[in-house]
Protein backbone atom coordinates (compact mmCIF):
# COMPACT_ATOMS: atom_id res chain seq x y z
CA UNK A 1 0.00 0.00 0.00
CA UNK A 2 2.78 2.40 0.39
CA UNK A 3 4.34 2.23 -2.68
CA UNK A 4 0.33 3.18 -3.68
CA UNK A 5 -0.04 5.88 -1.37
CA UNK A 6 3.27 7.29 -2.60
CA UNK A 7 2.84 6.81 -6.01
CA UNK A 8 -0.54 8.98 -5.80
CA UNK A 9 2.20 11.46 -4.27
CA UNK A 10 1.66 14.33 -6.66
CA UNK A 11 -1.72 14.78 -4.65
CA UNK A 12 0.45 15.44 -1.35
CA UNK A 13 2.21 12.86 0.50
CA UNK A 14 2.29 10.83 3.65
CA UNK A 15 4.72 12.00 6.60
CA UNK A 16 7.24 9.94 6.01
CA UNK A 17 7.93 10.71 2.41
CA UNK A 18 9.03 13.71 3.59
CA UNK A 19 12.10 12.21 4.35
CA UNK A 20 13.96 12.09 1.31
CA UNK A 21 16.47 9.42 2.07
CA UNK A 22 13.64 6.87 3.18
CA UNK A 23 11.49 7.07 -0.23
CA UNK A 24 14.87 6.82 -1.67
CA UNK A 25 15.77 3.95 -0.32
CA UNK A 26 12.18 2.35 -0.76
CA UNK A 27 12.45 2.65 -4.09
CA UNK A 28 15.53 1.15 -4.70
CA UNK A 29 14.81 -1.72 -2.54
CA UNK A 30 11.72 -2.39 -4.17
CA UNK A 31 13.20 -1.74 -7.65
CA UNK A 32 16.31 -3.85 -6.69
CA UNK A 33 14.07 -6.64 -5.52
CA UNK A 34 12.11 -6.83 -8.50
CA UNK A 35 15.33 -7.00 -11.00
CA UNK A 36 16.74 -9.90 -8.89
CA UNK A 37 13.35 -11.88 -9.31
CA UNK A 38 13.33 -10.65 -13.43
CA UNK A 39 16.53 -11.07 -13.84
CA UNK A 40 17.50 -13.83 -11.93
CA UNK A 41 16.28 -16.62 -13.77
CA UNK A 42 17.06 -15.42 -17.20
CA UNK A 43 20.94 -14.78 -16.00
CA UNK A 44 21.41 -18.38 -14.78
CA UNK A 45 20.12 -19.62 -17.87
CA UNK A 46 22.74 -17.65 -19.81
CA UNK A 47 25.21 -18.71 -17.03
CA UNK A 48 23.86 -22.31 -17.99
CA UNK A 49 24.38 -22.22 -21.18
CA UNK A 50 28.23 -21.73 -21.08
CA UNK A 51 28.74 -24.04 -18.39
CA UNK A 52 30.68 -27.54 -19.25
CA UNK A 53 29.47 -28.49 -15.75
CA UNK A 54 27.86 -26.62 -12.49
CA UNK A 55 28.31 -27.95 -9.11
CA UNK A 56 26.61 -26.97 -5.84
CA UNK A 57 27.90 -24.86 -4.19
CA UNK A 58 29.94 -23.01 -6.53
CA UNK A 59 28.45 -19.27 -8.09
CA UNK A 60 29.77 -20.08 -11.03
CA UNK A 61 30.63 -23.05 -13.06
CA UNK A 62 33.49 -24.58 -15.21
CA UNK A 63 33.01 -22.72 -18.63
CA UNK A 64 32.81 -24.91 -21.84
CA UNK A 65 31.43 -24.96 -25.73
CA UNK A 66 30.94 -28.22 -25.83
CA UNK A 67 27.34 -28.34 -25.33
CA UNK A 68 26.95 -25.95 -28.01
CA UNK A 69 28.54 -28.70 -30.61
CA UNK A 70 26.16 -31.64 -28.51
CA UNK A 71 22.70 -29.26 -29.55
CA UNK A 72 23.79 -28.20 -33.24
CA UNK A 73 25.02 -31.44 -34.35
CA UNK A 74 21.82 -32.92 -32.90
CA UNK A 75 19.26 -34.13 -36.32
CA UNK A 76 16.06 -33.70 -34.11
CA UNK A 77 17.15 -30.11 -33.07
CA UNK A 78 17.91 -29.12 -36.71
CA UNK A 79 14.77 -30.64 -38.17
CA UNK A 80 13.01 -28.24 -35.24
CA UNK A 81 14.97 -25.53 -36.14
CA UNK A 82 13.92 -25.78 -39.84
CA UNK A 83 9.75 -26.64 -38.62
CA UNK A 84 10.13 -23.51 -36.93
CA UNK A 85 11.58 -21.06 -39.37
CA UNK A 86 8.62 -22.31 -42.12
CA UNK A 87 5.67 -22.80 -40.12
CA UNK A 88 5.79 -19.28 -38.31
CA UNK A 89 6.49 -17.05 -41.62
CA UNK A 90 3.84 -19.07 -43.18
CA UNK A 91 1.25 -17.88 -40.29
CA UNK A 92 2.17 -14.84 -39.82
CA UNK A 93 1.51 -14.10 -43.68
CA UNK A 94 -1.92 -16.12 -43.91
CA UNK A 95 -2.92 -14.08 -40.62
CA UNK A 96 -1.51 -10.69 -41.98
CA UNK A 97 -3.28 -11.46 -46.11
CA UNK A 98 -6.50 -12.16 -43.92
CA UNK A 99 -7.22 -10.08 -40.53
CA UNK A 100 -5.39 -6.72 -42.07
CA UNK A 101 -8.33 -5.83 -44.82
CA UNK A 102 -10.42 -6.89 -42.12
CA UNK A 103 -9.24 -4.70 -39.60
CA UNK A 104 -9.76 -1.38 -41.91
CA UNK A 105 -13.42 -2.81 -42.25
CA UNK A 106 -13.67 -2.94 -38.74
CA UNK A 107 -12.31 0.20 -38.89
CA UNK A 108 -13.66 2.51 -41.53
CA UNK A 109 -17.02 0.77 -43.16
CA UNK A 110 -20.37 0.60 -41.52
CA UNK A 111 -21.39 -2.70 -40.98
CA UNK A 112 -24.01 -4.66 -39.38
CA UNK A 113 -23.34 -6.06 -36.50
CA UNK A 114 -19.81 -4.81 -36.52
CA UNK A 115 -19.16 -4.20 -32.81
CA UNK A 116 -20.30 -7.74 -31.86
CA UNK A 117 -18.35 -9.14 -34.98
CA UNK A 118 -14.79 -7.06 -33.25
CA UNK A 119 -15.94 -8.41 -30.01
CA UNK A 120 -16.11 -12.00 -31.23
CA UNK A 121 -12.17 -12.68 -31.83
CA UNK A 122 -11.50 -11.65 -28.20
CA UNK A 123 -12.91 -15.26 -27.95
CA UNK A 124 -9.78 -16.89 -28.81
CA UNK A 125 -9.03 -15.27 -25.77
CA UNK A 126 -11.73 -16.49 -23.39
CA UNK A 127 -11.72 -19.94 -23.45
CA UNK A 128 -8.73 -21.81 -21.17
CA UNK A 129 -6.30 -22.64 -24.22
CA UNK A 130 -5.55 -26.09 -23.58
CA UNK A 131 -8.74 -26.87 -23.40
CA UNK A 132 -9.46 -25.34 -27.02
CA UNK A 133 -6.67 -27.39 -28.31
CA UNK A 134 -7.72 -30.62 -26.85
CA UNK A 135 -11.07 -30.00 -28.68
CA UNK A 136 -9.33 -29.07 -31.81
CA UNK A 137 -7.34 -32.21 -31.39
CA UNK A 138 -10.79 -34.27 -31.95
CA UNK A 139 -11.83 -32.17 -34.83
CA UNK A 140 -8.37 -32.63 -36.56
CA UNK A 141 -8.25 -36.64 -35.61
CA UNK A 142 -11.58 -36.69 -38.20
CA UNK A 143 -9.86 -34.12 -40.78
CA UNK A 144 -6.85 -35.89 -40.93
CA UNK A 145 -4.89 -32.97 -40.22
CA UNK A 146 -3.33 -34.48 -36.49
CA UNK A 147 0.83 -34.25 -37.61
CA UNK A 148 0.42 -32.77 -40.45
CA UNK A 149 2.08 -29.18 -41.07
CA UNK A 150 -1.42 -27.35 -42.09
CA UNK A 151 -2.47 -28.64 -38.27
CA UNK A 152 0.25 -26.82 -36.88
CA UNK A 153 0.02 -23.19 -38.83
CA UNK A 154 -3.17 -23.49 -38.02
CA UNK A 155 -2.81 -24.08 -34.36
CA UNK A 156 -0.40 -21.28 -34.39
CA UNK A 157 -3.01 -19.20 -36.67
CA UNK A 158 -5.38 -18.88 -33.82
CA UNK A 159 -2.74 -17.18 -31.75
CA UNK A 160 -1.71 -14.42 -34.21
CA UNK A 161 -5.82 -13.79 -34.57
CA UNK A 162 -5.98 -11.60 -31.70
CA UNK A 163 -2.80 -9.30 -32.81
CA UNK A 164 -3.67 -9.09 -36.44
CA UNK A 165 -6.78 -7.67 -35.92
CA UNK A 166 -7.14 -5.40 -32.82
CA UNK A 167 -3.42 -3.64 -33.23
CA UNK A 168 -4.05 -2.46 -36.93
CA UNK A 169 -7.43 -2.23 -36.21
CA UNK A 170 -6.78 0.59 -33.48
CA UNK A 171 -3.98 2.15 -36.09
CA UNK A 172 -6.52 2.11 -38.95
CA UNK A 173 -9.07 4.18 -36.37
CA UNK A 174 -5.88 6.47 -35.44
CA UNK A 175 -5.61 7.78 -38.65
CA UNK A 176 -7.20 11.12 -39.66
CA UNK A 177 -9.76 11.01 -42.24
CA UNK A 178 -9.35 14.20 -43.63
CA UNK A 179 -6.40 12.94 -45.15
CA UNK A 180 -8.00 10.20 -46.89
CA UNK A 181 -10.88 12.28 -47.87
CA UNK A 182 -8.65 15.44 -49.29
CA UNK A 183 -7.08 12.53 -51.95
CA UNK A 184 -10.92 11.64 -52.47
CA UNK A 185 -11.02 15.33 -53.76
CA UNK A 186 -8.47 15.26 -55.70
CA UNK A 187 -9.28 12.64 -58.14
CA UNK A 188 -7.91 9.34 -56.19
CA UNK A 189 -9.95 6.37 -56.69
CA UNK A 190 -10.81 4.12 -53.33
CA UNK A 191 -7.47 2.11 -53.97
CA UNK A 192 -5.05 4.37 -54.69
CA UNK A 193 -6.24 6.33 -51.59
CA UNK A 194 -5.83 3.28 -49.62
CA UNK A 195 -2.04 2.43 -51.08
CA UNK A 196 -1.24 6.26 -51.33
CA UNK A 197 -1.80 7.74 -48.32
CA UNK A 198 -3.61 4.69 -45.67
CA UNK A 199 -1.45 1.94 -45.84
CA UNK A 200 2.01 4.48 -45.82
CA UNK A 201 0.91 5.94 -42.46
CA UNK A 202 -0.34 2.79 -41.14
CA UNK A 203 2.75 0.90 -41.93
CA UNK A 204 4.65 1.04 -38.36
CA UNK A 205 1.20 -0.58 -36.87
CA UNK A 206 1.01 -3.17 -39.18
CA UNK A 207 4.57 -3.90 -38.94
CA UNK A 208 4.34 -4.12 -35.36
CA UNK A 209 1.48 -6.15 -35.32
CA UNK A 210 2.85 -8.63 -37.60
CA UNK A 211 6.36 -8.99 -35.80
CA UNK A 212 3.59 -9.62 -32.59
CA UNK A 213 1.81 -12.19 -34.68
CA UNK A 214 4.97 -13.50 -35.83
CA UNK A 215 6.57 -14.43 -31.82
CA UNK A 216 2.76 -15.73 -31.39
CA UNK A 217 3.20 -18.20 -33.58
CA UNK A 218 6.91 -19.09 -32.82
CA UNK A 219 6.26 -19.46 -29.20
CA UNK A 220 3.48 -21.67 -29.67
CA UNK A 221 4.20 -24.57 -28.00
CA UNK A 222 1.54 -26.46 -26.17
CA UNK A 223 -1.42 -26.75 -29.24
CA UNK A 224 1.63 -27.99 -31.25
CA UNK A 225 2.73 -30.30 -28.72
CA UNK A 226 -0.30 -32.05 -29.24
CA UNK A 227 -1.31 -31.72 -32.95
CA UNK A 228 2.31 -32.00 -34.12
CA UNK A 229 3.62 -34.72 -32.23
CA UNK A 230 5.77 -36.95 -33.13
CA UNK A 231 6.86 -35.41 -36.81
CA UNK A 232 5.88 -31.58 -36.83
CA UNK A 233 8.03 -30.60 -33.36
CA UNK A 234 8.64 -27.16 -33.87
CA UNK A 235 11.31 -25.61 -31.73
CA UNK A 236 9.58 -24.55 -28.46
CA UNK A 237 8.05 -28.33 -28.93
CA UNK A 238 11.78 -29.69 -28.59
CA UNK A 239 11.77 -27.72 -25.46
CA UNK A 240 9.65 -29.94 -23.77
CA UNK A 241 11.89 -32.71 -23.88
CA UNK A 242 15.30 -31.08 -24.06
CA UNK A 243 13.82 -30.22 -20.27
CA UNK A 244 12.81 -32.94 -19.18
CA UNK A 245 15.09 -35.44 -20.03
CA UNK A 246 18.24 -33.72 -20.92
CA UNK A 247 21.11 -32.36 -19.08
CA UNK A 248 20.56 -28.44 -17.97
CA UNK A 249 23.34 -26.86 -20.24
CA UNK A 250 21.25 -28.57 -23.14
CA UNK A 251 17.97 -26.90 -22.48
CA UNK A 252 19.78 -24.04 -21.59
CA UNK A 253 21.78 -23.47 -25.08
CA UNK A 254 18.60 -24.54 -27.02
CA UNK A 255 16.38 -21.34 -25.02
CA UNK A 256 18.97 -19.17 -26.09
CA UNK A 257 18.40 -20.37 -29.59
CA UNK A 258 14.73 -20.28 -29.26
CA UNK A 259 14.98 -16.68 -27.65
CA UNK A 260 17.25 -15.38 -30.59
CA UNK A 261 14.03 -14.18 -32.75
CA UNK A 262 12.37 -12.27 -29.88
CA UNK A 263 16.04 -10.19 -29.10
CA UNK A 264 15.89 -9.64 -32.94
CA UNK A 265 12.49 -8.35 -32.44
CA UNK A 266 13.02 -6.11 -29.36
CA UNK A 267 16.04 -4.51 -32.02
CA UNK A 268 13.83 -3.96 -35.05
CA UNK A 269 10.99 -2.86 -33.16
CA UNK A 270 12.18 -0.50 -30.53
CA UNK A 271 11.62 2.47 -32.06
CA UNK A 272 7.99 1.76 -32.71
CA UNK A 273 7.48 0.42 -29.28
CA UNK A 274 8.34 3.57 -27.97
CA UNK A 275 5.77 5.02 -29.81
CA UNK A 276 3.37 3.74 -27.74
CA UNK A 277 2.00 1.07 -30.50
CA UNK A 278 3.09 -1.68 -27.34
CA UNK A 279 0.52 0.07 -24.80
CA UNK A 280 -2.08 0.81 -28.01
CA UNK A 281 -2.17 -2.99 -28.35
CA UNK A 282 -3.13 -3.65 -24.79
CA UNK A 283 -5.27 -0.62 -24.27
CA UNK A 284 -8.57 -2.93 -25.15
CA UNK B 1 -28.99 4.46 -49.20
CA UNK B 2 -27.09 2.16 -52.06
CA UNK B 3 -23.99 3.12 -51.57
CA UNK B 4 -24.55 2.29 -47.56
CA UNK B 5 -25.37 -0.94 -48.56
CA UNK B 6 -22.63 -1.51 -50.80
CA UNK B 7 -20.33 -0.39 -47.97
CA UNK B 8 -22.26 -2.63 -45.84
CA UNK B 9 -21.48 -5.71 -48.37
CA UNK B 10 -18.11 -4.70 -48.48
CA UNK B 11 -17.22 -4.85 -45.00
CA UNK B 12 -18.69 -7.94 -44.51
CA UNK B 13 -16.95 -9.22 -47.20
CA UNK B 14 -13.78 -7.93 -45.92
CA UNK B 15 -14.51 -9.63 -42.38
CA UNK B 16 -15.47 -12.86 -43.45
CA UNK B 17 -11.87 -15.05 -43.89
CA UNK B 18 -10.84 -14.30 -40.72
CA UNK B 19 -14.32 -14.80 -39.49
CA UNK B 20 -14.24 -18.51 -40.80
CA UNK B 21 -11.32 -18.90 -39.84
CA UNK B 22 -12.36 -18.50 -36.04
CA UNK B 23 -15.78 -20.31 -36.99
CA UNK B 24 -13.48 -23.43 -38.14
CA UNK B 25 -10.90 -22.71 -35.49
CA UNK B 26 -12.71 -21.95 -32.55
CA UNK B 27 -16.41 -21.80 -32.69
CA UNK B 28 -17.03 -26.07 -34.37
CA UNK B 29 -14.27 -27.50 -31.88
CA UNK B 30 -15.73 -26.00 -28.93
CA UNK B 31 -19.33 -26.68 -29.99
CA UNK B 32 -18.58 -30.02 -31.64
CA UNK B 33 -16.43 -31.33 -27.44
CA UNK B 34 -19.45 -30.40 -25.99
CA UNK B 35 -22.01 -31.98 -27.88
CA UNK B 36 -19.74 -35.38 -28.09
CA UNK B 37 -19.88 -35.02 -24.59
CA UNK B 38 -23.89 -35.27 -23.58
CA UNK B 39 -24.42 -37.28 -26.75
CA UNK B 40 -21.04 -40.32 -27.07
CA UNK B 41 -21.44 -41.66 -30.41
CA UNK B 42 -21.80 -45.47 -28.95
CA UNK B 43 -24.31 -44.75 -26.94
CA UNK B 44 -27.89 -43.67 -27.62
CA UNK B 45 -29.36 -40.24 -27.12
CA UNK B 46 -28.68 -37.42 -24.49
CA UNK B 47 -26.68 -37.98 -21.24
CA UNK B 48 -24.78 -36.50 -18.21
CA UNK B 49 -22.93 -39.98 -17.34
CA UNK B 50 -19.19 -38.66 -18.65
CA UNK B 51 -19.75 -35.64 -16.62
CA UNK B 52 -20.96 -37.78 -13.58
CA UNK B 53 -17.63 -40.07 -14.39
CA UNK B 54 -15.37 -37.59 -14.37
CA UNK B 55 -16.80 -35.08 -11.61
CA UNK B 56 -17.07 -38.42 -9.34
CA UNK B 57 -13.25 -38.90 -9.73
CA UNK B 58 -11.63 -38.42 -6.43
CA UNK B 59 -8.53 -37.27 -8.20
CA UNK B 60 -9.92 -35.72 -10.61
CA UNK B 61 -11.25 -33.68 -8.08
CA UNK B 62 -8.85 -32.61 -6.01
CA UNK B 63 -7.15 -31.53 -9.56
CA UNK B 64 -10.04 -28.99 -10.04
CA UNK B 65 -9.81 -27.79 -6.90
CA UNK B 66 -5.70 -27.32 -6.98
CA UNK B 67 -5.86 -25.73 -10.21
CA UNK B 68 -8.75 -22.81 -8.98
CA UNK B 69 -6.52 -22.65 -5.47
CA UNK B 70 -3.29 -22.06 -7.74
CA UNK B 71 -4.95 -19.75 -10.58
CA UNK B 72 -6.81 -17.52 -7.76
CA UNK B 73 -3.20 -17.23 -5.99
CA UNK B 74 -1.23 -16.34 -8.69
CA UNK B 75 -3.89 -13.82 -9.85
CA UNK B 76 -3.60 -12.06 -6.29
CA UNK B 77 0.26 -12.00 -6.10
CA UNK B 78 0.48 -10.74 -9.86
CA UNK B 79 -2.34 -7.97 -9.12
CA UNK B 80 -0.60 -6.96 -5.80
CA UNK B 81 2.75 -6.57 -7.84
CA UNK B 82 1.07 -4.56 -10.79
CA UNK B 83 -1.14 -2.42 -9.10
CA UNK B 84 1.47 -0.68 -7.67
CA UNK B 85 3.66 -0.76 -10.92
CA UNK B 86 1.18 1.00 -12.50
CA UNK B 87 0.70 3.39 -10.41
CA UNK B 88 4.32 4.72 -9.89
CA UNK B 89 5.04 4.58 -14.02
CA UNK B 90 2.03 6.62 -14.17
CA UNK B 91 2.57 9.42 -11.26
CA UNK B 92 6.62 9.44 -11.18
CA UNK B 93 9.06 10.59 -13.74
CA UNK B 94 12.88 10.18 -13.49
CA UNK B 95 15.69 7.88 -13.88
CA UNK B 96 14.16 5.02 -11.57
CA UNK B 97 10.81 4.58 -13.30
CA UNK B 98 12.03 4.40 -16.98
CA UNK B 99 14.68 2.13 -16.31
CA UNK B 100 11.37 -0.08 -14.22
CA UNK B 101 9.53 0.60 -17.70
CA UNK B 102 11.92 -1.58 -19.67
CA UNK B 103 12.45 -4.27 -16.93
CA UNK B 104 9.26 -4.97 -16.49
CA UNK B 105 8.87 -5.52 -19.88
CA UNK B 106 11.39 -8.39 -20.74
CA UNK B 107 8.75 -11.46 -19.47
CA UNK B 108 6.36 -10.47 -22.59
CA UNK B 109 9.48 -11.46 -24.81
CA UNK B 110 10.11 -14.98 -23.19
CA UNK B 111 8.78 -17.70 -24.90
CA UNK B 112 7.00 -19.62 -21.62
CA UNK B 113 8.93 -22.70 -21.89
CA UNK B 114 12.21 -20.91 -21.44
CA UNK B 115 10.40 -19.34 -18.42
CA UNK B 116 9.58 -22.21 -17.31
CA UNK B 117 12.77 -24.07 -17.57
CA UNK B 118 14.78 -20.46 -16.29
CA UNK B 119 12.40 -20.95 -13.59
CA UNK B 120 13.58 -23.79 -12.87
CA UNK B 121 17.27 -23.25 -12.75
CA UNK B 122 16.72 -20.19 -10.54
CA UNK B 123 14.77 -22.00 -8.06
CA UNK B 124 15.27 -26.04 -8.13
CA UNK B 125 16.88 -26.80 -4.76
CA UNK B 126 20.94 -26.61 -5.44
CA UNK B 127 19.87 -24.09 -7.93
CA UNK B 128 20.84 -20.23 -8.06
CA UNK B 129 18.51 -19.47 -5.11
CA UNK B 130 19.72 -22.33 -3.14
CA UNK B 131 23.25 -21.71 -4.00
CA UNK B 132 23.33 -17.97 -2.74
CA UNK B 133 21.32 -18.79 0.71
CA UNK B 134 23.77 -21.76 1.16
CA UNK B 135 26.47 -19.14 1.11
CA UNK B 136 25.04 -16.63 3.57
CA UNK B 137 24.01 -19.61 6.11
CA UNK B 138 20.67 -20.69 5.46
CA UNK B 139 20.93 -24.49 4.64
CA UNK B 140 16.92 -25.10 5.13
CA UNK B 141 14.28 -23.65 3.20
CA UNK B 142 10.94 -24.90 1.61
CA UNK B 143 11.39 -26.86 -1.31
CA UNK B 144 10.70 -23.85 -4.18
CA UNK B 145 9.68 -25.63 -7.67
CA UNK B 146 7.95 -29.13 -8.33
CA UNK B 147 4.94 -27.91 -6.22
CA UNK B 148 2.65 -25.32 -6.41
CA UNK B 149 4.89 -22.36 -5.30
CA UNK B 150 6.73 -22.63 -8.77
CA UNK B 151 3.48 -23.18 -10.78
CA UNK B 152 2.98 -19.35 -8.48
CA UNK B 153 6.24 -17.59 -8.68
CA UNK B 154 6.61 -18.60 -12.48
CA UNK B 155 2.74 -17.37 -13.58
CA UNK B 156 3.91 -14.63 -11.54
CA UNK B 157 7.03 -13.94 -13.51
CA UNK B 158 5.39 -14.32 -16.96
CA UNK B 159 2.35 -12.44 -16.32
CA UNK B 160 3.18 -9.49 -14.58
CA UNK B 161 4.08 -7.52 -17.65
CA UNK B 162 0.76 -8.29 -19.75
CA UNK B 163 -0.70 -6.73 -16.36
CA UNK B 164 0.80 -3.89 -15.99
CA UNK B 165 0.52 -3.11 -19.36
CA UNK B 166 -3.29 -3.15 -19.18
CA UNK B 167 -3.72 -1.55 -15.59
CA UNK B 168 -1.39 0.85 -16.72
CA UNK B 169 -3.26 1.96 -20.27
CA UNK B 170 -6.53 2.49 -17.63
CA UNK B 171 -4.52 4.91 -15.90
CA UNK B 172 -3.26 7.13 -18.70
CA UNK B 173 -6.82 7.40 -19.78
CA UNK B 174 -7.06 9.58 -15.65
CA UNK B 175 -6.99 13.10 -16.93
CA UNK B 176 -4.53 14.62 -14.54
CA UNK B 177 -6.45 17.52 -14.38
CA UNK B 178 -9.52 15.10 -12.20
CA UNK B 179 -6.31 14.62 -10.01
CA UNK B 180 -4.75 18.15 -9.22
CA UNK B 181 -8.77 18.88 -8.64
CA UNK B 182 -9.24 16.43 -5.98
CA UNK B 183 -5.58 17.70 -4.27
CA UNK B 184 -7.21 21.62 -4.65
CA UNK B 185 -9.91 20.63 -2.19
CA UNK B 186 -8.03 18.82 0.13
CA UNK B 187 -8.08 15.41 -0.65
CA UNK B 188 -5.14 13.45 0.91
CA UNK B 189 -3.26 10.77 -1.51
CA UNK B 190 -5.45 7.61 -0.14
CA UNK B 191 -8.61 9.65 -0.66
CA UNK B 192 -7.72 10.35 -4.24
CA UNK B 193 -7.27 7.06 -5.12
CA UNK B 194 -9.78 5.20 -3.57
CA UNK B 195 -12.66 7.94 -4.75
CA UNK B 196 -10.39 9.13 -8.05
CA UNK B 197 -8.05 6.58 -9.19
CA UNK B 198 -9.63 2.88 -8.25
CA UNK B 199 -13.33 3.77 -9.57
CA UNK B 200 -11.87 5.37 -13.12
CA UNK B 201 -9.76 2.51 -13.64
CA UNK B 202 -12.40 -0.13 -12.44
CA UNK B 203 -12.94 -1.47 -16.06
CA UNK B 204 -9.33 -1.95 -17.17
CA UNK B 205 -9.27 -3.29 -13.47
CA UNK B 206 -11.83 -5.87 -14.07
CA UNK B 207 -10.65 -7.25 -18.09
CA UNK B 208 -6.67 -7.61 -16.25
CA UNK B 209 -8.33 -9.81 -13.31
CA UNK B 210 -10.45 -12.00 -15.85
CA UNK B 211 -8.10 -12.38 -18.38
CA UNK B 212 -5.63 -13.08 -15.83
CA UNK B 213 -7.74 -15.95 -14.44
CA UNK B 214 -8.57 -17.55 -17.72
CA UNK B 215 -5.36 -17.30 -19.00
CA UNK B 216 -3.17 -18.88 -15.80
CA UNK B 217 -6.61 -21.30 -15.61
CA UNK B 218 -6.09 -22.37 -19.09
CA UNK B 219 -1.78 -22.56 -18.86
CA UNK B 220 -0.09 -26.09 -19.31
CA UNK B 221 3.58 -25.56 -20.21
CA UNK B 222 4.51 -24.06 -16.61
CA UNK B 223 2.29 -26.69 -14.42
CA UNK B 224 3.78 -29.14 -16.57
CA UNK B 225 7.01 -28.22 -16.62
CA UNK B 226 7.39 -26.79 -12.77
CA UNK B 227 4.85 -28.31 -10.97
CA UNK B 228 4.74 -31.58 -9.04
CA UNK B 229 3.20 -35.11 -9.70
CA UNK B 230 -0.32 -34.49 -7.94
CA UNK B 231 -2.04 -32.51 -7.91
CA UNK B 232 -1.76 -31.24 -11.14
CA UNK B 233 -3.33 -28.42 -12.89
CA UNK B 234 -6.37 -29.07 -15.03
CA UNK B 235 -4.56 -27.94 -18.18
CA UNK B 236 -1.78 -31.48 -17.55
CA UNK B 237 -4.46 -33.73 -16.37
CA UNK B 238 -6.61 -33.09 -19.99
CA UNK B 239 -3.57 -33.23 -22.46
CA UNK B 240 -2.11 -36.52 -20.37
CA UNK B 241 -5.88 -38.24 -20.53
CA UNK B 242 -5.52 -37.43 -24.55
CA UNK B 243 -1.89 -38.04 -25.16
CA UNK B 244 -1.06 -40.98 -22.55
CA UNK B 245 -3.45 -42.28 -21.45
CA UNK B 246 -5.49 -42.00 -25.01
CA UNK B 247 -9.24 -41.34 -23.56
CA UNK B 248 -9.93 -38.55 -25.99
CA UNK B 249 -14.03 -38.31 -24.58
CA UNK B 250 -12.51 -38.17 -21.09
CA UNK B 251 -10.27 -35.36 -21.87
CA UNK B 252 -12.80 -33.18 -24.11
CA UNK B 253 -15.41 -33.90 -20.89
CA UNK B 254 -12.32 -31.98 -18.99
CA UNK B 255 -11.52 -29.69 -20.96
CA UNK B 256 -15.46 -28.36 -21.30
CA UNK B 257 -15.17 -28.21 -17.26
CA UNK B 258 -12.36 -25.56 -17.17
CA UNK B 259 -14.11 -24.11 -20.12
CA UNK B 260 -17.25 -24.12 -17.91
CA UNK B 261 -15.03 -22.66 -15.17
CA UNK B 262 -13.80 -20.08 -17.56
CA UNK B 263 -17.19 -18.87 -18.86
CA UNK B 264 -18.11 -17.84 -15.38
CA UNK B 265 -15.31 -15.36 -15.19
CA UNK B 266 -15.30 -14.62 -18.84
CA UNK B 267 -18.69 -13.20 -18.73
CA UNK B 268 -17.49 -10.35 -16.01
CA UNK B 269 -15.00 -9.89 -19.36
CA UNK B 270 -17.15 -9.60 -22.34
CA UNK B 271 -19.30 -7.05 -20.16
CA UNK B 272 -16.62 -4.92 -19.25
CA UNK B 273 -15.16 -4.79 -22.31
CA UNK B 274 -18.43 -4.60 -24.19
CA UNK B 275 -19.21 -1.67 -21.93
CA UNK B 276 -16.12 0.28 -22.81
CA UNK B 277 -16.67 -0.40 -26.93
CA UNK B 278 -19.78 1.54 -26.47
CA UNK B 279 -18.14 4.42 -25.42
CA UNK B 280 -15.55 4.40 -27.58
CA UNK B 281 -18.28 4.17 -30.86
Amino acid sequence: MSVAVGAAGRAGAPWFWAIAGLRRALELGAFLALAAFILGPLLTLLVWAAAGTWLFPNLLPEFSLRWWYYVLGNENVVKAIRMSFLSAPVATLLSAVICIPAAYAFARLEFPGRRLLLLSFLSANAFPKIGLYVSIATLFYRLNLMDTFAGVVMIQLINTLLFMIWIPTGTFRGINRNLEDAARDVGAGPLRTFFNITLPIALPGLIVASLFAFLAAFDEAQGTLIVGTPNHMTMPVMMYTLVLSYPQPVGAVFSVLLSLPSLLFLLLAQRYLRAGYLAAGYSL
Amino acid sequence: MTDSRRQGALGLALVLPPLLVLIFLIIVPAVSAVIDTLHPPEGAGWTLTNYALILGNRVLRSDIRFSIVVTLAAVAVTFCLSYPLALYLRFTKGRLPSLLAVLFTIPLFVPVVIASFAMITFLVNHGMVSTVLYRMGIEWFPPLVYNATGIVLTEVWTTIPFAVLILGAGLQAIDDALIDGARDVGAGPLRTFVSIILPLNATPTMITLTLLFIGIFGSFTIPYLVGGNAPQMLGVTMTNYLTQYLRRLDAVTIAVIAFLIAAAVGALYVVSVSRRERHAL
